[in-house]
């Protein structure tokens, strides 16, 4: 090798690494500026969320106060909005009857699924299914099937349910 | 390096000089256009000038190589989502496609009048495929005899439909539907109903093939 053709050579190598980091850089843009990746996402964040929330709003330890008032905790963590301002309208009245009824309710949420999601405006619709087990304080327990059909917003702290319609026997199409 | 060792078979020292890049021994083995002996003084300083650019070169190589390997993984970790390969939603005119094939199906073949079984029981067949063909005559042969007995009709339709996986060829989705039952001289009943749906692609129609009552 004479010196001419080293240097060259050395140029090469360089170019070849500065190809490599373009490269990699090109991948990650692409991947960063992928609108369907991210759209993606948002649509698997709000169903995990929305689920969540759903199920902590069809459960209720109704041992004794405390537990009711942990329980009411958890459903204001899961709304926001319209039902957020509702439940906390009513929180009072309902800590007082829940804490005196007793009963427990589980809820599970059996099947969900999003039918709509704007992600620029951070809002979702879903429907779900949930079984909720509900445990009297007296008497036999029993399992409750529902299906919802609710309105998600994001929030600072995830997907948060803003309004919840349970969806009866003839709600329309 | 081992073809510059044989050139210089008859050097010695021929390697390590070659390693440190003597000047002396560069014109050895290279019998340059350029006298060396006389440069020798220059070549050595401006070889020791030179050799900052090189580790300088040589720093950016590693360097450059470095971060368009981590800048390809972070890529790579933001793609490597399980959100990535499914399509519901983000396909918009694919999720309404199944989304109508399977209320259409379902429509129909949970829909039944005294005289029109066969023509359900045709429907079926064609929508119908799998484990949801067993699932759906189990249910269907109690309801085709009471229909046929009592004079039921039965009426679904489909609430609402939502796709939670959408791939290619296979989706999954949950269907809310509410059921009319009627019967002659009697008042309707109405009762609502889950289901959680398997359909596959098959050839370019959408056929339910399994179906969980939730």
């Amino acid at each position: 090798m004479n010196p001419r053709t080293r240097s060259l050579g050395g140029w090469a190598v360089l170019l070849v690494a500065a190809l490599v980091c373009a490269l990699g850089g090109w991948s990650y843009a692409q991947a960063r500026g992928d609108d369907d990746l991210a759209y993606a996402k948002s649509r698997d964040a709000a169903l995990a969320d929305g689920r969540q929330a759903l199920a902590r709003l069809n459960t209720l330890d109704g041992k004794d106060a405390k537990s009711v008032d942990a329980g009411l905790a958890g459903w204001l963590e899961s709304a926001t909005g319209p039902l957020h301002d509702q439940l906390k309208r009513t929180h009072k009245k309902d800590a007082a009857d829940l804490a005196k009824s007793g009963t427990t309710a589980r809820g599970k949420v059996t099947d969900a699924a999003l039918t709509e999601l704007d992600d620029r405006t951070g809002t979702a619709l879903m429907i779900a299914t949930v079984d909720v087990e509900i445990t009297p304080r007296t008497g036999k327990a029993g399992t409750e099937r529902k299906r919802f059909e609710a309105t998600l917003t994001r929030t600072g702290d995830g997907w948060k349910i803003k309004a919840l319609t349970a969806l009866g026997i003839g709600s329309g199409a | 390096m081992n073809t510059d060792v044989e050139e210089n078979e008859d050097t010695a020292t021929a390697k390590a000089a070659d390693e440190k890049a003597e000047p002396a021994l560069e014109a050895a083995k290279e019998p340059a256009p350029e006298p060396p002996e006389q440069t020798d003084d220059d070549d050595n300083g401006a070889r020791r000038e030179r050799r900052w650019p090189r580790v300088l070169a040589g720093v950016l190589v590693v360097a450059l190589l470095a971060a368009g390997a981590v800048m390809y993984a972070a890529g790579r970790q933001l793609r490597d989502t399980p959100a990535t390969s499914n399509r519901a939603l983000t396909d918009s005119a694919a999720t309404a496609q199944v989304a109508g094939e399977v209320t259409n199906a379902l429509g129909k073949v949970f829909s039944y009048s005294p005289d029109g079984t066969d023509a359900t029981k045709a429907s079926a067949q064609k929508l119908l495929a799998g484990k949801a063909l067993q699932q759906y005559a189990a249910l269907f042969g109690q309801v085709e005899k009471q229909s046929a007995d009592q004079k039921l009709t039965l009426t679904t339709h489909v609430v609402r439909a939502g796709v939670t996986r959408l791939t290619p060829d296979s989706a999954h989705l949950l269907v809310l539907l509410d059921q009319v039952y009627e019967r002659k001289g009697r008042a309707a009943s109405k009762a609502a109903a889950q289901l959680s749906v398997t359909a596959r692609l098959r050839e370019g129609r959408w056929t339910i093939v399994e179906i969980t009552s939730r």
